[in-house]
């Protein structure tokens, strides 16, 4: 009996023992596995079996006030094939057998004619590629991968897939495309191949726009590459980028552009900028700048085209900006449009500077109307001279002079105003009274024709009308808040005087708009030559706005260096050509009654 | 453990009672000893019957995630078809949209008007309703006007044949923008529109 019962006792032990150690060690083996070397084990097993993908995020499209794509964002692939392979020996191909149609034969294809159909197909020829093979095997004779094209479309693509070379594989590129080419280019900017923003909107508003890549992995079959069921792990999802909404019309901005074009190439002008802007609220509905970059293809203009003249390059705005002196004068009480002066043709002010008008005239009794028609330099100066030097320039400020737009464009120039009153010698504080001595965006020169046809409130510049994120929140925001800068009165009768100058003016014949009150002023602008001196060019320029009698559309036009033409008879044609455009595209009701006389002289 | 007691309990039974006679007491004590060989044999016939429903069981379980894994896989396959084909789709969609695009802008529909003889005005002239005026001065449009079409570049219709193109050739060319003159090539060319019978046409209101 105590065999048979202390036996059993033992064993049971021994196997409770054993079944405890056994538990224990792969307790520790489970531990160590799933908890100590977790991190180091999943990562391993992952790279052995599985491939990862990118989930390419959308960059987000710019569109004009209407919804009209401007620029959108599509796949584009890029063509690489392996030199090492290419070399290796000529390609084998089934083809049907001519004996026998339902058989196939294998075929070799030799490396050239390989190249050639691959050439055709990319659009290069069979001898560039086979210099890329032999410069990289001659680089490294085992070298595996480089790009036949870039950024190739999906017709590229299909027809490449279709040749069914082993050794070219192409690869998914997001890529940007322009429908609309080279309307708004200017402003829309374009990328780099790499997929960095390089200029306009596309680079100052890359953050709105800008959307980021995730990542996902999968197991896959061994040979045909076919994804295994519920293998797939994102480990990070991707982000679409928001859109850009913008207060440009793309059709007027197309007109614009033409119209701008066609005046600077039968003018053999250098370059021109044409801006149309609500006069009630500030918002930019075209900017041209000619020559236009097509952002599609940034290298077809040279590098300084390629961007937006009218917020980086300023200028010497010259005789428009008599306009605004002459608001400064009545709203400080100074004048008023009938105000008389006698404007000699050559003025030496008691501090030494020296005015001249631009043609020749005996004293003329001028009222201030009158020296706005006729742009005297004298007269303007005779006015000017009323208001301090300080109160000049702080007007230039209220009307947005010497600081960039609230644009915030990519290099937008401020404008020199040459730090103020203290920089100025004695001849630019008479100068800049007829806008020579300081230098202005036709941004700004458009601004200031706003503010005057607005009653004097000066409105935000406007080009963004928000970011819309995928989520379809809205930001950016413009501000619709407007700023006094002179008096309502002050810019009405500023507003008759440019009405009298259009309708006076010795262009009135070229930029009527038949029906429609305008009031507008040319300037004929001299150059900085960078060296002290003035290029023998000029700067011609129109800006106005329309229908005067309640002002709807500020134009501002600026052509440079016209060579055919060098005077603002060159810009008026385009003046006229783009607002009559926008009067006619925005269904404006053509005004009533003419324009109220104002007498010139006296 | 049920081997036990069967020993030991007969040797008790007949301590408890006097030795009868063997010949007599051997019927009465036989029925006493059989229960022990009818269990054992009662216990075995369930346990084979729960053997066969295990490994039946795990079978079956064995065969049908067989099945599911063969039409899973198989699923993967069919899947794997159809996101390619949807892949197929998408980039077909692409191409159109990219096509469609090219032909909405500006550029493209200005050379069209132009190929076709349209000229803009710049003069527009308003009738205001309420009293019959009319608003502006009607002026003839000037024909004349430069071709538009390089003046604004847009190197995504390079190559896309206007409207006035298409009909003359019937076929579209081929390549990218092909599919773009089949519309308006399908339709006869209606250069003149029928001149209405009775003055201008009324809509028919009752």
């Amino acid at each position: 009996m105590d065999r048979v019962s202390r036996h059993p006792m033992r064993r049971i032990l021994l196997a409770a023992v054993l079944l405890v150690a056994m538990v224990g060690v792969f307790v520790v083996r489970l531990v160590d596995i799933q908890v100590v070397r977790a991190a180091e084990l999943n990562q391993e097993s992952t790279q052995v079996r599985s491939e990862t993908r990118t989930l390419y995020g959308t960059r987000g499209e710019i569109v004009d006030a209407n919804g009209t794509v401007l620029a959108d964002s599509v796949m584009r692939y890029d063509i690489a094939l392996s030199p090492k392979q290419a070399a290796s020996g000529p390609l084998v191909r089934e083809e049907p057998d001519p004996a026998d149609p339902a058989k196939t034969i294998d075929v070799d294809v030799p490396l050239d004619q390989v190249l050639a159909e691959l050439g055709a197909v990319i659009g290069k020829p069979a001898a560039q590629l086979q210099q890329l093979i032999d410069d990289s095997l001659a680089a490294d004779p085992d070298s595996d991968f480089a790009y036949a094209a870039k950024l190739v479309d999906t017709e590229t693509y299909e027809q490449v897939k279709k040749l069914d070379i082993p050794w070219v594989v192409p690869y998914e590129h997001p890529g940007r495309r322009y429908p609309n080419g080279a309307v708004a280019g200017n402003l829309i900017g374009f990328m780099g191949d790499d997929g960095d923003a390089l200029a306009g909107l596309e680079l100052s508003e890359d953050q709105c726009l800008a959307a980021e890549n995730g990542e996902s992995s999968f197991l896959h079959s061994l040979k045909d590459w076919v994804a295994i069921p519920g293998s797939e792990v994102v480990h990070k999802q991707a982000r679409d980028g928001g859109d850009l909404q913008l207060t440009i019309d793309s059709d007027l901005q197309w007109d614009v552009q033409r119209i701008a074009a066609a005046q600077v190439q039968a003018t053999g002008a250098q370059w021109a900028t044409v801006t149309v802007m609500e006069a009630k609220t500030g918002r930019l509905l075209a900017v041209a700048d000619v020559p236009t970059v097509d952002p599609n293809d940034p290298a077809g203009v040279a590098s300084d085209d390629r961007g937006s003249r009218s917020f980086t390059a300023p200028f010497e705005p010259g005789s428009t900006l008599k306009a605004l002196t002459a608001a400064s004068v009545i709203d400080a009480g100074k004048a008023d449009p009938l105000s008389q002066v006698v404007a000699p043709y050559r003025y030496l002010p008691p501090n030494g500077a020296d005015i001249n008008d631009s043609f020749f005239h005996d004293d003329t009794r001028y009222t201030l109307t009158g020296v706005l028609i006729d742009s005297s330099n004298t007269g303007m100066s005779l006015f000017g001279e009323r208001l301090t030097d300080e109160q000049r320039y702080q007007d230039f400020l209220d009307f947005g002079l010497g600081n960039p737009t609230e644009v915030g464009f990519p290099s937008e120039a401020s404008g020199d105003l040459h730090g103020g009153p203290d920089g100025w010698d004695n001849q630019t504080k008479y100068a800049t009274m007829f806008g020579q001595g300081l230098t202005t965006t036709a941004l700004q020169i458009a601004s200031v024709y706003q503010t005057i046809a607005n009653g004097g409130v000066r409105m935000p510049v406007t080009l963004v009308e928000g970011c819309r994120a995928p989520d379809g929140t809205v930001t950016e925001n413009p501000s619709t808040e407007g700023r006094q800068v002179i008096s309502e009165q002050a810019a009405d009768q500023t507003s008759q005087m440019l009405e009298r100058v259009y309708a006076d003016g010795w262009l009135s014949d070229v930029w009527q708009i038949p029906g429609y009150r305008v009031a507008a002023k040319t300037g004929t602008a001299q150059v900085p030559d960078g060296q002290g001196g003035y290029q023998s060019g000029y700067l011609v320029s129109v800006s106005g706005f329309a229908p005067a009698d309640d002002p709807e559309f500020v134009v501002s036009v600026s052509i440079m260096d016209p060579v055919k033409m060098n005077s603002s008879a060159a810009s008026a044609p385009v003046f006229q050509q783009v607002m009559s455009q926008v009067l006619k595209k925005y269904r404006t009701v053509p005004s009533g009654a003419p324009a109220p006389e104002l007498p010139a002289t006296w | 453990m049920s081997a036990l007691p069967a020993q030991t309990r007969p040797p008790r039974a007949r301590a408890a009672q006097p030795r009868p006679d063997r010949r007599t007491t051997s019927a009465a004590a036989e029925p006493r000893l059989r229960p022990a060989p009818d269990r054992a044999l009662g216990r075995a016939k369930p346990r084979l019957v729960y053997a066969i429903v295990a490994v039946g069981s795990i079978g079956v379980i064995a065969i049908a995630q067989l099945l599911l894994s063969i039409a899973m896989t198989q699923g993967a396959y069919e899947l794997d078809g159809y996101q390619i084909r949807q892949a197929q789709l998408a980039r077909d969609e692409a191409k159109l949209s990219e096509d469609l695009d090219g032909v909405e802008s500006p550029q493209f529909l200005a050379a069209n008007a132009e190929a076709l003889g349209m000229v803009p005005n710049s003069d527009p002239v308003y009738l205001r309703l309420s009293d019959g005026a009319v608003l502006g001065v009607p002026t003839a449009a000037d024909g004349g006007a430069v071709a538009s079409g390089p003046l604004v570049p847009n190197s995504l219709i390079d190559g896309v044949p206007l409207v006035t193109e298409q009909q003359a050739a019937q076929t579209p060319s081929g390549g990218q923008g092909a599919g773009i003159g089949a519309a308006p090539a399908a339709e006869p060319a209606a250069t003149t529109p029928p001149a209405p019978a009775e003055g201008l046409p009324t809509p028919a209101t009752h």
